[in-house]
């Protein structure tokens, strides 16, 4: 690994943060993020994200940590360094946006630009309204004349203008309503190439999440507890933590029984309620070798791995269910499934096309697991 | 009317003005941007002037700055002048009452302003200088315009600490308001009605002239 002149590493991805801090909040972990990338932290209220965001800004002095950005060191508290925002450029995005109430769009975004000349600094700024999509009629406005869309498109230029190497987004689209958003997901969507910096999107929307980022980092109580992409969290989550906080709805107990007769197969028996019967049925699944034989364990199948099948073709390895709930919302049927042997497992799918035909409360089903996809995750002790 | 007590009031109060304005600016800023244990101590010293008798403030005024105190020495040394029954003192006396007419309403001006505002701009490039100048200052203007108004218009009407720091000698530190107690001592009510009525109006149609510019300000945002 080379050092570069500024203190970076010259092979590190854009963004490199490793914060750990235990005042005046808990905040500790590590993110990555390429250029072009965009990196989205989720977790719940009060997890920590928008304090690690405010961090990167350096709005906030971390008690020890490393954050380098294009492999410019930002802050290093080993060597005392910790560099203001006026000497970061970066472009953050407030989620009430924080615009200055007595400039109109074009002065809010030209303050951005205060090192030019002014007649300068208003072109500049002009341009960026405009590619944002407002019009010389907008940029004469001050933000309480704009509706919630035009303002955060006004936030989002004024960031931009800085020409910042790292962009931050605080839940920028919470106060905006749905048919902008979509229009706001494609901009942002294009900015992405055209910018090539790290982007840090902080949401509490999921779906928000999975269709903006490139990578999830979950946080949740001041801690970054997993990050990859969100295919690989969705399918691999860290934890039963993880699996909640990503929404994983089939997430069941179970006990590690140890390889199966086939190798890189291992058995899984699928506890119910009241525990450990010798009846509770068994899995055959994919073996990682991470997991010690009787180990209790938490697991989840993605509804990607998971087949209706009619119950007279049910095969021995299928499993018996009945439909508990059934709940049709237009396009989608949301179907609860009650396992026959498992007491207390339920099995929530969402279904559309001819699929969901047929399928009332108390109907029998079979339902087929594909054992590839089956993600086991040890119960830690506390 | 006493045109010579008239102008020496203007005067006293444009001077207080001059003073007290940079150092209210900025204590009242300071005021609103921190918080640590002894700070509602330095706020009721600030007010204090407001709730004491005149002359309670005026007789510690003077004998904190006579020529027989410290201070009155040390001054009168170092540069030769007095600090009691001149205009000086005056001064000095003016500045020190209307500390809570400017720093409190500047304070509360400042406390209106939303942190992440300042945190935008920091993160805009603007050093703390441009924020206060582009961002804090305007929109903290109704506020800090209003307080000087009361400011001026309340050292035009001071009485009891000008009376005891300065006593009352004609175009030095007799103003506008003990001009008025002597002419009604010598019973000459109306030139002292003709002083009054014009304090009177001037002093309503300054502070409101005040309010609505403030309003207005307030409703341009």
């Amino acid at each position: 690994m080379s050092i570069t002149a500024a203190g970076g590493a010259a092979d590190d991805p854009a963004l490199v943060v490793e914060i750990d801090q235990t005042l005046p909040m808990p905040l500790q972990g590590s993110l990555r993020c390429e250029a072009g990338e965009l990196l989205a932290l989720v977790g719940p209220s009060g997890a920590g994200k928008t304090s690690m965001l405010r961090m990167l800004a350096g709005l906030m002095r971390p008690q020890s940590g490393r954050v380098a950005v294009g492999g410019e060191l930002w802050v290093d508290t080993a060597r005392g360094l910790c560099l203001p925002p006026q000497r970061r450029h970066v472009g953050l995005v407030f989620q009430d946006y924080a615009l200055m109430p007595h400039l109109d769009a074009l002065g809010n975004v030209a303050l951005s630009l205060l090192h030019l000349p002014r007649a300068q600094r208003r072109l500049q700024a002009s341009r960026w309204l405009d590619q944002m999509g407002l019009g010389a009629e907008l940029q004469a406005r001050r933000p309480a004349a704009l509706s919630g869309g035009q303002q955060q498109r006004v936030a989002l230029a004024r960031a931009l203008a800085r020409k910042p190497r790292l962009l931050l987004l605080d839940e920028p689209f919470s106060a905006v309503d749905q048919m902008n958003r979509q229009g706001l997901y494609r901009l942002l969507a294009d900015l992405r190439q055209a910018l090539a910096v790290p982007i840090v999107l902080v949401t509490h929307d999921l779906q928000e999440a999975r269709l903006l980022a490139d990578r999830l980092a979950v946080m949740d109580a001041g801690r970054v507890l997993q990050q990859g992409t969100p295919a690989h969290i969705h399918d691999a989550p860290r934890n039963a933590r993880v699996a909640d906080l990503v929404g994983i709805q089939n997430r069941f107990r179970g006990r590690w029984l140890g390889p199966a007769a086939v190798a890189g197969q291992g058995l899984l028996r699928w506890t119910g309620e009241s525990g450990d019967a010798e009846s509770a049925p068994l899995l055959t699944v994919r073996d990682k070798g991470k997991v010690p034989a009787g180990q209790a364990v938490n697991w989840i199948v993605p509804s990607d791995g998971i087949a209706l099948v009619d119950p007279g073709a049910r095969r021995a390895d299928d499993f018996g269910a009945h439909v508990s709930e059934a709940r049709h919302l237009g396009e989608i049927t949301l179907v609860t499934l009650c396992l026959d042997r498992v007491p207390g497992a339920r099995l929530v799918l969402t279904l559309s096309g001819p699929q969901r035909q047929g399928l009332s409360v108390g109907a029998p089903v079979g339902v087929r697991m594909d054992p590839a996809r089956v993600h086991v995750m040890p119960v830690r002790n506390r | 009317m006493d045109w010579q007590a008239l102008i020496l009031s203007l005067e006293l109060a444009a001077a207080t003005l001059l003073v007290l304005l940079p150092a209210g600016l900025w204590l009242g800023r300071w005021l609103a941007r921190t918080g640590f244990a002894g700070k509602s101590w330095i706020e009721a010293l600030v007010v204090l002037p407001l709730v004491l008798p005149p002359t309670v403030l005026g007789y510690y005024l003077l004998v904190s700055m006579g020529g027989a105190s410290p201070i009155g020495a040390w001054v009168r040394q170092a540069f030769g002048v007095q600090l009691t029954f001149n205009f000086l003192g005056l001064l000095v006396a003016s500045v020190v009452f209307n500390i809570p007419f400017i720093v409190q309403p500047v304070q509360r001006a400042f406390e209106a302003i939303p942190d992440n505002l300042a945190e935008a701009a920091a993160v805009s490039g603007l050093s703390a200088w441009q924020a206060f100048w582009r961002i804090e200052l305007p929109l903290a203007w109704p506020g800090v315009l209003s307080a000087c108004v009361l400011t001026f218009v309340h050292t035009l009407g001071e009485f009891g600490v000008v009376l005891m720091v300065g006593g009352s000698i004609p175009g030095e530190t007799k103003t506008i308001a003990i001009s008025i107690y002597d002419r009604v001592q010598s019973f000459d009510l109306a030139g002292a009605n003709q002083m009054a009525l014009l304090l009177l109006v001037f002093s309503l149609l300054a502070v409101g002239a005040s309010f609505f510019a403030s309003a207005r300000l307030a409703l341009r945002r």
